[in-house]
């Protein structure tokens, strides 16, 4: 039996859930430094949802698709190189792992929204970053409200909201869930051939909005809510690192 | 006599809904934050089952199993993996190591329940 089946029946026996297969596959293609453009482009016409994405960032100026100057998903990589169709390819399922988590620790469904127009958080907030290095590089960041954060740990917790005042109890919390988020994110990279590790999360309760230092590469912002409760992403990567 | 569950991760959040998770049954909680820590309360605890996290300081878990397995005292201690890594050289080598399942974080604590209950007795705490 090769590897890939004995991976396949151990996925079976232990219950995984299924990976998405798009994004596998297109993060296969563009691990590879000798990636076929043609091949590529033509995996990403066959996802409306992550051309549309794509199209959207090679036009940042454009205020609707008729303004778009570049209208092809092969012009659009030329344009904006394979970082970005990482970025973009894997953050579909690091926002399908994001929805999961709250959706299976809390029992609360998060909603994606545009992060262009979402109410921007202000003052001190919850920061959580963590760093991946290897064949890829970049980070995930996680940005929530304080009431966001606190309402988050007493959820996972089981512990009244207004009575949770301890910050290292809330910060463990949110450091848990972008830790399932990005392994998750991390195990499709490396199934992709882009072996990589995690750092452990940076989690802190502050006023700053600098963004981290950035990696080379492309970078994509998500942001999710559910009642009150705002959740904001960033996440780089940048293929082929030399580490 | 109660079932005793030894839970190796470094989150505390973690440890604690583990320990919630087993509450309501005859079970005793031990607690280790790194494969080092693991090792060592195995071996002074003698735990009936290892819920055991992947990525960790100190000691991951993939060594603290490795070296379970090695020790003729400690390796028939069957062992859970609870991670959010299911990569497929990550499962690959645990499996090859020695586990008797893997639950992919996030989870649903009845998921544990049902797992841990396939190796272990959970007998349910008689209600008050």
């Amino acid at each position: 039996m090769n590897d890939g089946a004995s991976y396949l029946e151990l996925s079976r026996r232990y219950g995984f859930a299924p990976k998405p297969e798009s994004a596998s596959r297109l993060t296969q293609l563009v691990s590879r430094q000798d990636a076929d453009l043609d091949e590529i482009a033509k995996v990403i016409d066959k996802d409306p949802a992550l051309r549309a994405r794509l199209l959207r960032v090679a036009n940042p100026e454009a205020e609707n698709e008729a303004e778009y100057a570049i209208e092809s998903a092969e012009d659009a990589l030329m344009r904006n190189g394979m970082g970005c169709v990482l970025v973009l390819a894997m953050s579909t399922p690091l926002a399908q792992a994001l929805v999961k988590t709250f959706q299976t620790m809390l029992s609360l469904k998060l909603e994606s929204v545009d992060p262009r127009t979402a109410p921007p958080l202000t003052g001190d907030h919850l920061r959580c970053n963590i760093d991946f290095s290897g064949k890829v590089i970049g980070h995930v960041l996680l940005r929530l409200s304080s009431a966001s954060a606190r309402t988050i740990a007493a959820g996972i917790i089981g512990a009244d909201a207004k009575e949770l005042n301890d910050a290292a109890e809330i910060c463990d919390v949110a450091g848990e869930l972008l830790n399932i988020m990005t392994g998750n994110f991390k195990s499709n990279l490396c199934d992709a051939g882009l072996e990589c590790k995690l750092s452990p999360p940076d989690v802190r309760i502050t006023g700053d909005f600098t963004p981290p230092v950035r990696h080379a590469g492309s970078v994509e912002h998500l942001a999710f809510c559910s009642g009150n409760i705002q959740v904001f992403v960033e996440v780089t990567a940048n293929p082929w690192s030399d580490d | 006599m109660a079932t005793k569950i030894l839970s190796v991760d470094d989150s505390r959040t973690i440890r604690m809904i583990v320990g919630r998770t087993f509450k309501p049954y005859d079970c005793q909680i031990c607690e280790a934050g790194n494969g080092e820590e693991g090792l060592a309360a195995a071996a002074r605890e003698k735990p009936d089952l290892i819920i055991l996290d992947v990525t960790m300081p100190v000691m991951d878990g993939v060594t603290m199993l490795g070296k379970l397995k090695e020790d003729p005292a400690l390796k028939t201690i069957p062992v859970i993996m609870l991670t959010a890594e299911s990569g497929r050289d990550n499962v690959l080598q645990i499996a090859k190591l020695g586990v008797r399942d893997y639950l992919v974080k996030p989870f649903k604590e009845e998921q544990l329940i049902e797992k841990a209950g396939r190796i272990v007795t959970l007998q349910k705490k008689p209600t008050v």
